[in-house]
């Protein structure tokens, strides 16, 4: 194949704003787009709340000062505050951007964007359309690339990065329609896969395909990963599912209750009951549970998020997504029963290390959107903030990888290369003898973390939860694949996201392991308070001979002092 | 026996699922598979072919993402229904089986197959691209960003709907034309270019609606409304094709295409004798010449077998056409008066 300017791994809205803009920045350039699934089922389409930006449409007195400090705050200062500083700066103009696109943003009276509260903001500055916010983003850029004539190689999965020495000679990738392993030759590369919370598997509300691809294959081309062990839990996911129930059914006065019918967030938030902040409410639901007051079932244990005395009336006209959620999903119609309940992954912090243009330590690859970590959202990220990082950083990203790729030459990549590429996924698993079964490794991977490297965190666990992980691993190496089939195999592209999976896991219980202090996201029973002076600091995870090495980075410092975080 | 009592007391069901395989690389053509697991409320067609695929045959293929019924990626044929497996409740289907404990699953129709239920859904992208299905905006690249267009909540609402559908292909599957004609726009097409004709900040209005007026554009659509009872979102579908058709006779006059023509004349009948006046219907259509090189075989078949409509003089009035007229042209005044309010 013809060597390509830019290749772009990921066609949700990180990746499709880089390619826009690449293509804006110098028309000239060969650039491809890579998705291991049409762009518009992305999971960039879940996204139900809406995105940051301090337009003031709504709150005339909103800066994009206060946007950055409310981000700050929320990282519980982790968050480097010059890359904040783009964020938030950047925000007004990129919304109105997508609007000048055709998004169809709901509207004020005055006919501008409409604005509304969100957690953790000062000020109501969460621009939305209905909840279908991230659907309608996405269907825009998707919309306006096809314009354009991006070109886009669907349902390729990428496999891993071609490295010659300190550089990148482009990406391997496979065809789901032929099974065949194809070279993409580039002068630069951008991932742009999104996130990797899918690792607690049905204890998460993302995707099947969040299985952080695009940071597995960095990882293993030695590329370095920043602040893995930072994942965001929501307090509210459907039992069997790990779905998100959103916070609309709290606001509506819904109640969370345990097996003794007691509203037990009396216990952990008497004022503010079940509006207490995410992290908070999210621990409470899970010391209910490991304290025996939950409910048990064979999909686990699991809590009550009761509505029915609401009525009837109320639970159709303002929340009839969640009721037909949770019908569809639990079988269970909330007018007549409460919700079974307990808290979800949903959102990995962590990433591919970049700097402020989305550059990674290798030349010639950039990282962008949940898949990359500038880092804008530290140790907790803030609802809306993240459609805002994906739109803003597929954007720099697009741009920095058009402006730099020609200062590079394109590798080539060999068919031996190709070949052995080929054997390692479709030879190697088909083992003879005894074998193991995908299904249960996976589930036991999603086990584990939940169980040691979940919400709350402790030295014990977290040694158990890695012992746990390296023995899957050694399992997965006989793992079989029950398709032989070359065409569409799903069974092959299931195994090769859990051997991500498997690698991120190592990186995110390590981190975990070592971070001795409790911030955001990160709790540590043993470790209860924020330790500024020995944590303040990122964390780096590389693969280092196979195995995970951690090191650290500063946190850039600007205008705000450390503080306590205190709501 | 007791089995089936125990399992009835925790309200599991034994549900057989017949699904459709085929395998291009080994199978000269499809059959079916038949696979029975217990199956408990609440449960949705999709988690049971998840449960098949991980503990019984793994080589069975279907898509599926995000399992929450928004990236549109489980389109399949559920006993006979093209809808998201996803979403779907397999008690609920069960409930209204024709073979009892029966649960049928096939691929959508009117796209090529690829593997079992994986079907390809390029041409109906490639549709896409045809009917410019984005908004052209007519801010220049270079001013985007600086400022919004204001745009009222009457016209968010105009599109709102439309912008819900996530391109699952129920009703491309469900359509009747595309069963015939490949190449038909199709009704989520239909639905896309409505949405952006009726978008204020875009430019290419005209040249959207020139291409949809053409051969396989929105004058083949039979008003079969099997599209819009298919959509997942519910989206009134049809509201959409309406709306293209009365912008495509607004804008482009009455006499611009065969299809215009054709809902011309076919008011016109009504109006005045309350039902079509069939023999002349080609002619208006069409024209003398095409109606005589085309349809003048098939009519002289229709003659010798006595089955010529009546010739339009002997086409009497139905019965209280006063009345009717009246009412008809009370309705087009109305539907005239709601769209030039819209407009505003
Ligand atoms: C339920 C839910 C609700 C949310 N609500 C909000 C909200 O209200 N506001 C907010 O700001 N954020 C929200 N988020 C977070 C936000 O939606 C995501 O962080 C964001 O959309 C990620 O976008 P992305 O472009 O980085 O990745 P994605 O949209 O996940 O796209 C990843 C792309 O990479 C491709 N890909 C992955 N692996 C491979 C591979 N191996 N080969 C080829 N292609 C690959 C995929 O096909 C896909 O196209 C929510 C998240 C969830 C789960
Ligand atoms: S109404 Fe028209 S577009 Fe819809 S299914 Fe029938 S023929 Fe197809
Ligand atoms: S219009 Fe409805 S059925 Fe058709 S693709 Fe869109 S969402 Fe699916
Ligand atoms: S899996 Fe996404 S709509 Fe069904």
């Amino acid at each position: 194949m013809k060597p390509f300017d830019i290749v772009i791994v990921g066609g949700g809205g990180a990746g499709l704003y880089a390619a826009m803009e690449a293509m804006k920045t110098n028309p000239a350039l060969n650039i491809a787009v890579l998705s291991k699934v049409y762009p518009n089922r992305s999971h960039t389409s879940a996204a139900q709340g809406g995105a940051n930006a301090a337009l003031g449409n709504k709150a005339k007195d909103d800066t994009v000062e206060m946007h950055i400090f409310d981000t700050i705050k929320g990282s519980d200062y982790l968050a480097d505050q010059d890359a904040v500083d783009v964020l938030c700066s950047e925000a007004p103009k990129i919304i109105r951007e997508l609007e000048n696109m055709g998004t169809p943003w709901s509207r004020m009276d005055d006919n501008t964007i409409a604005q509304r509260p969100f957690g953790g903001a000062g000020r109501p500055r969460c621009c939305y359309c209905s909840d279908k916010t991230g659907h309608t983003i996405l269907q825009t850029l998707y919309e306006q690339c096809l314009k354009k004539g991006v070109i886009f190689f669907n349902e390729y999965f990428a496999l891993n990065l071609s490295v010659g020495g300190s550089r990148s000679n482009g990406l391997i990738a496979m065809n789901m329609k032929t099974g065949k392993v194809e070279a993409f030759p580039a002068k630069t590369v951008i991932f742009a896969t999104g996130g990797y919370a899918k690792m607690y598997w049905n204890r998460s509300s993302n995707a099947a395909g969040n299985t952080g691809d695009g940071q597995a294959i960095a990882y293993r081309a030695g590329i370095a990963l920043k602040d893995m062990e930072f994942v965001q839990f929501h307090p509210t996911g459907l039992r069997k599912s790990g779905l998100l129930v959103t916070e609309g059914a709290r606001g509506e006065g819904g109640y969370l209750l345990n097996k003794d019918g007691e509203r037990f967030m009396a216990r952990y938030a008497p004022e503010k009951m079940e509006l207490g902040p995410r992290d908070l409410v999210s621990r409470s639901l899970e010391t209910e549970i490991l304290q025996g007051r939950g409910f048990d079932s064979p999909a686990g244990k699991y809590l009550h998020l009761d509505l029915t005395h609401l009525g009837a009336d109320l639970i159709k006209s303002r929340l009839p997504q969640i009721r037909e959620m949770s019908m569809n999903f639990e079988g269970v119609d909330p007018i007549e029963e409460p919700i079974p309940v307990r808290p979800t992954a949903h959102y990995s912090m962590g990433g591919i290390d970049t700097d402020n243009q989305t550059r990674t330590v290798m030349e010639g690859v950039y990282a962008a959107g949940e898949c990359g970590c500038v880092s804008v959202h530290g140790a907790n990220r803030l609802g809306g903030n993240s459609l805002l990082d994906i739109l803003v950083f597929g954007r720099i990203a697009g741009r920095t990888a058009a402006e730099e790729a020609g200062k590079f030459t394109p590798g080539t990549i060999s068919e031996a290369e190709l070949a052995a590429q080929f054997e390692e996924i479709r030879g190697g698993m088909h083992p003879s003898g005894r074998y193991e079964r995908y299904g249960e490794l996976r589930e036991a991977l999603g086990q584990t973390l939940a169980l040691n490297v979940g919400i709350f965190r402790e030295s014990s666990l977290l040694q158990k939860g890695i012992s746990e992980i390296a023995v899957l691993k050694e399992r997965f190496k006989k793992v079989r694949i029950s398709d032989s089939s070359d065409v569409f195999n799903t069974n092959l592209m299931q195994v090769l996201e859990l051997k991500n999976m498997l690698d991120l896991a190592e990186t995110v219980a390590a981190g975990a392991y070592a971070r001795q202090e409790s911030r955001g996201s990160h709790t540590r029973i043993d470790f209860p308070v924020r330790d500024d002076s020995n944590w303040h600091k990122h964390t780096l995870a590389t693969l280092v001979k196979g195995n995970v090495t951690l090191g650290e980075k500063p946190v850039t410092m600007g205008r705000y002092e450390l503080q306590e975080r205190t709501y | 026996m007791t089995v089936s009592t125990d399992q009835h007391k925790e309200g599991k069901k034994d549900v057989t699922f017949r699904v459709f395989r085929f395998n291009p690389q080994v199978d000269s053509k499809p059959y079916f598979d038949d696979y029975t697991i217990p199956v408990e409320r609440g449960v949705t067609v999709l988690r049971s072919l998840n449960y098949i695929k991980e503990h019984i045959d793994g080589s069975v293929s279907f898509r599926a993402f995000c399992q929450a019924g928004i990236c549109g990626s489980c389109g399949m044929r559920v006993n006979g229904l093209s809808q998201l497996a996803c979403t779907t409740q397999v008690w609920d289907v069960l409930a209204k089986s024709r073979e009892p404990g029966i649960i049928k699953v096939e691929p959508l129709r009117n796209l090529p197959l690829i593997k079992d239920l994986i079907v390809d859904m390029d041409p109906l992208v490639d549709k896409m691209k045809h009917y410019a299905n984005w908004v052209d905006s007519t801010m220049p690249e270079a001013q985007m960003g600086k400022k919004e267009f204001l745009i009222s909540e009457e016209e968010f609402l105009r599109y709102d709907k439309a912008t819900d559908c996530i391109l699952c292909a129920s009703c491309v599957s469900e359509c009747s034309i595309l069963r015939a004609n490949k190449e038909y726009v199709s009704p989520a097409v239909l639905l896309k270019s409505y949405r952006m004709n009726v978008d204020s900040r875009d430019s290419m209005h005209e040249q959207r609606l020139a291409e949809l007026v053409k051969d396989h554009g929105v004058w083949d659509c039979t008003h079969c409304y099997r599209c819009q009872e298919s959509c997942v979102k519910s989206i009134p579908i049809m509201d959409a094709i309406h709306g293209i058709r009365e912008d495509a006779i607004e804008s482009r006059g009455k006499n611009d295409t065969s299809g215009s023509k054709h809902a011309e004349a076919f008011m016109t009948d009504i109006e005045k004798k309350g039902k079509l006046v069939e023999a002349t219907l080609p002619i208006r259509t069409n024209g003398v010449v095409w109606t005589m090189q085309n349809l003048l075989p098939m009519a002289m078949k229709m003659i010798m077998k006595r089955r010529t409509p009546p010739p339009p003089p002997l086409v009497k009035s139905v019965k209280g056409i006063k009345i009717f007229r009246t009412m008809f042209r009370e309705m087009t005044e109305h539907v005239k008066q709601d769209h030039k309010s819209h407009k505003k």
